[in-house]
């Protein structure tokens, strides 16, 4: 929210460099400080991920035909 | 990072769950379109041809000055230029909820799914994710140049590929009478390849050449089309088009900053050489299709070598020269090391952020526990919902839901994003044009008047790098890394008195 917060003043104002300037986020989150982070579990089924899979359509692959783009 | 512009353009598919006849992905498609411009007022619509398949009504400049529109039946954002990596990963995610926002509007959510992935298990259908990297016109655009940036786009795949079940059959579109008899698609390999259960990347299967211009047909590795979207005696852009869509923040983050400083080392001279294969598209399939994933390759020089030592090599050099040439650059290194580092200690390592560990880990143990065969639909269909870019549906963003994915930007910086453009970057000048034509509602004129718009006679063109509002001359943006800020609020305010009047039909 800070860098939103930041991010906001700095498009309202006007006195802008016309070469790069510094972005408008830096990395937050556990991958910022911690390095990166991998799950604590070995399987996702403690969790909600195993109800979303079990959700799934078994058959909404045969469904999904795209035509072939670039 | 120093001297780029970064630029991600996405073709989505559209999986219409409803058995409904009268539902079809490209008139989805168009509503989508109609509703952003028209109802949301998002951006404005073309009014003019900018192709033979590009009608007036097909698209339009965002407010972000990105593009949405149309192309080949896909939904296609095109992100807005982005000096920074962070913003980059803003709008690129901004794209995906646009979307998504328009689809709960529609109320469409529960017929339709948003597919960020490039292709189907069932047609051998493929779609792009294309990466733009601004360089100088002096960069060495030929066989030596490029050749150098070939073996990193070989093996990157090992964290920036987004993961698939099976294979496509072909590449270059012959069907033979048995695959007609039994259906395309769902394959895991023909008597004459070795069984492809799951592979690290979904476009090496349509890679056909390694350097070719053009975009759908003969796919390559390096797009060699000089169309620089910018003043073309300074500036030149580098197009690829055999990447993955990437779901997870850090590997997107990865994908267009490894490259991105692979490109400034073939722009000092300092990128490693003798690493050639002699044949880089069969090295590209053969990476993503190997089993073991133990990724072994044989350079020219007839050395063996995995794609985890290539990436090391490219590592070292990167590191040796640019170490502390700003904080992205060294957040990129510092994650690239890691990436290869824990890529040695088994896909288990990079869950969360590498797609394909993370959609295979996702697999692995969904299959487990339904004891399903690698064979069953159902995990063809995780597979899609994996890439589904709702965030109360779609199992990536479950898993970053669930603290398991790390997050690079935060929600409230891709709302923001996905209306306010890069601040440091020519997006700013565009944007500030779009608004102002949203702002004094000539949009709402020509929602009124459309029936009567000469598509030869539009109230405005806007452009990458140039635009121009009915009875004032163009404005010329042919430098990405200015903003135009004074020269787009002058252009505004001279433009102001030519609005067209609204008159209600």
């Amino acid at each position: 929210m800070e860098h939103a917060m930041k991010f906001v003043q700095l498009i309202g104002s006007l006195d802008r460099k016309e070469r790069p300037v510094d972005p408008i986020s830096k990395p937050s989150g556990p991958g910022d400080d911690s390095g990166p982070k991998r799950p604590e579990t070995d399987s996702p089924s403690r969790d909600n991920l195993m109800k979303r899979m079990k959700k799934v359509d078994p058959k909404q692959a045969e469904k999904y035909r795209q035509r072939t783009g670039e | 990072m120093k001297n780029r512009i970064f630029g991600i353009e996405t073709e989505y598919g559209l999986l219409i769950k409803a058995d409904q006849s009268n539902v079809s992905p490209s008139g989805v498609a168009r509503h989508i379109i109609q509703h952003l411009f028209g109802n949301k007022k998002q951006g404005i619509i073309d009014w003019h041809y900018r192709g033979h398949d590009e009608p007036p009504g097909n698209g339009g400049f965002l407010l972000n000055a990105g593009r949405m529109y149309v192309d080949m039946g896909h939904l296609e954002y095109a992100s807005p230029e982005c000096h920074s990596l962070w913003d980059l990963l803003a709008v690129d995610r901004a794209g995906d909820l646009l979307l998504q926002d328009c689809l709960d509007e529609l109320e469409l959510s529960d017929k339709v799914s948003i597919i960020k992935n490039n292709i189907d298990h069932e047609t051998d259908a493929t779609f792009g994710c294309h990466e733009n990297y601004l360089v100088s016109r002096e960069f060495p655009f030929n066989y030596q140049g490029l050749g150098l940036l070939m073996p990193f786009l070989v093996t990157r795949q090992v964290f920036t590929g987004a993961g698939r079940i099976g294979m496509a059959r072909t590449a270059d579109g012959w069907v033979g009478l048995d695959d007609i008899e039994g259906g395309r698609g769902n394959h895991s390999g023909t008597s004459a390849e070795e069984p492809v259960i799951y592979q690290i990347s979904q476009r090496p299967d349509y890679i056909v050449n390694d350097f070719f211009e053009w975009v759908q047909h003969n796919r390559a590795i390096v797009n060699t089309r000089d169309e620089p979207l910018a003043d073309p005696e300074r500036f030149r852009r580098l197009h690829l088009l055999m990447g993955d869509s990437n779901m997870a923040e850090e590997a997107t983050l990865l994908k267009m900053g490894t490259t991105g400083l692979v490109l400034q080392l073939i722009e000092d001279g300092h990128a490693p050489t003798g690493l050639d294969f002699d044949d880089p598209v069969q090295t590209l399939r053969g990476i993503s299709r190997d089993q073991k994933r133990e990724w072994m390759v044989t350079l020219s020089s007839g050395k063996h070598l995995s794609a985890l030592d290539i990436q090391e090599e490219f590592w070292e050099a990167a590191s040796k020269h640019y170490a502390g040439q700003d904080e992205e650059t060294d957040w990129v290194l510092v994650h690239w090391e890691s990436v290869v580092k824990d890529l040695r200690k088994g896909y288990q390592a990079v869950v969360g952020r590498v797609d394909w560990a993370s959609k295979l880990w996702l697999l692995e143990n969904f299959r487990e526990a339904e004891k399903l065969e690698w064979d069953d639909s159902w995990l063809k269909s995780l597979d899609l919902e994996y890439h589904n870019v709702d965030l109360q549906a779609g199992l990536y963003h479950g898993m970053a839901e669930e603290g398991d994915a790390p997050r690079f930007t935060t929600n409230e910086l891709v709302n923001l994003s996905k209306h306010t453009p890069p601040r440091n970057t020519r997006a700013f000048g565009r944007s500030e044009v779009i608004k102002h034509v949203v702002k004094e509602g000539w949009a709402d004129f020509l929602e009124k008047t459309a029936k009567h718009q000469d598509p030869r006679n539009p109230p405005y063109v806007i452009n990458w790098s140039v635009l121009q509002l009915q009875g004032s001359p163009p404005f010329v943006m042919s430098d990405p890394f200015r903003t135009y800020v004074q020269e787009s609020l002058h252009y505004c305010t001279e433009s102001q008195s030519l609005k067209p009047e609204v008159e209600p039909l």
